[in-house]
């Protein structure tokens, strides 16, 4: 059978979301409706022939996230707290212990996780195994702050991580803060900082959380950023 | 929601946080009451940056450590000024 003949526009803007075209920077796609996909299509395509002659992408990438912005912008809210929990300060950044965990999925070399007990479980498997992922709670690398970009590795098939391969920071910014350390505008780094795939059991999360929250405590960490993808 | 469970459980043990979301994530933020959010323009899998951006990588994290700093009520949302350039900074050889 022809595919042109037979596949819908629904199909066609949801295959993008672990489908037969799957591209998660794209999988927003799946979340529009017909007509907003379309519309988001043919702008992003206008953007893409405007660039032939400035060569300028930029307003093609602010369609991306601006069309991203609309996808999610009616997700479902299954958590709703009314309360923030708010610990200030204790003391100037400046003498702070600063620490990270990031959702990224990265994870030291010869430290793999190894989901579901897959030993080198590439990418492409991950994005294959995505709704498993989403059954079990998340598994919490500890990457020591001073590992080289040689030594990190990402897996996570939830996002894109064609940016974090190339540049760990664009997910795991240890490099801006050991920049920010050096420069004493905190104190320190703390000598471990974390990741986790975050598209996991949020359930089983809360489970594990303890455990995730004691190792930070004896971190003895004033203050923790937090980096989501 | 992942890192908005670990925010509210990480600062009910006292320790301050501050998260970087990207804009379309920014309700996951609002719904969870989070202490302290920079919201970043990017797209998906970039909240920090673009690949090899240094200066921005910088800027983002300094704007949400000084948010720590500076912040003195929890549910504090702030957008990074900025937009997400990365051809000042690859090229597709």
């Amino acid at each position: 059978m022809d595919r042109a003949d037979s596949e819908t526009f629904d199909e066609f803007k949801d295959s993008f979301a672990y489908g037969e075209r799957t591209d998660l920077t794209f999988k927003f796609l799946k979340r529009l409706t017909p007509d907003a996909a379309a519309e988001a299509l043919r702008q992003m395509l206008s953007e893409i022939g405007t660039s032939l002659d400035t060569g300028d992408l930029t307003r093609l990438h602010d369609l991306i996230v601006e069309w991203q912005i609309t996808a999610y912008a009616g997700a479902e809210r299954s958590y709703r707290y009314e309360q923030a929990p708010f610990t200030p300060l204790r003391r100037p950044l400046a003498d702070c212990r600063v620490g990270m965990v990031t959702s990224s999925g990265h994870f030291v070399a010869g430290d793999d996780p190894a989901p579901f007990g897959v030993a080198d479980m590439t990418q492409v498997e991950a994005v294959e195994r995505i709704f498993d992922f989403l059954r079990e709670a998340p598994v919490l690398s500890t990457i020591p702050r001073d590992t080289s970009a040689d030594e990190l590795r990402v897996r996570h098939g939830g996002y894109d991580i064609r940016s974090a391969v190339k540049d760990h920071n664009v997910v795991f910014p240890r490099d801006a803060l050991l920049e920010l350390a050096a420069q004493g505008r905190i104190g320190e780094v703390a000598e471990n900082l974390y990741s986790f795939p975050g598209a996991a059991a949020q359930g089983r999360l809360l489970q594990v959380l303890p455990e995730w929250v004691e190792a930070l405590a004896g971190d003895r960490l004033d203050a923790l950023l937090l980096v989501p993808v | 929601m992942s890192v908005g469970h670990v925010a509210r459980a990480a600062e009910q043990a006292g320790i301050s946080t501050v998260g970087i979301y990207v804009a379309a994530f920014r309700h996951v933020a609002e719904v969870m009451a989070l202490p302290r959010t920079l919201v970043t323009r990017h797209p998906f899998g970039r909240p920090v940056g673009p690949v090899g951006d240094k200066a921005r990588h910088r800027a983002v994290v300094t704007a949400a450590l000084d948010m720590v700093g500076a912040v003195d009520h929890g549910g504090a949302v702030a957008t990074m000024p900025g937009r997400f350039d990365a051809g000042r900074h690859n090229r597709r050889d």
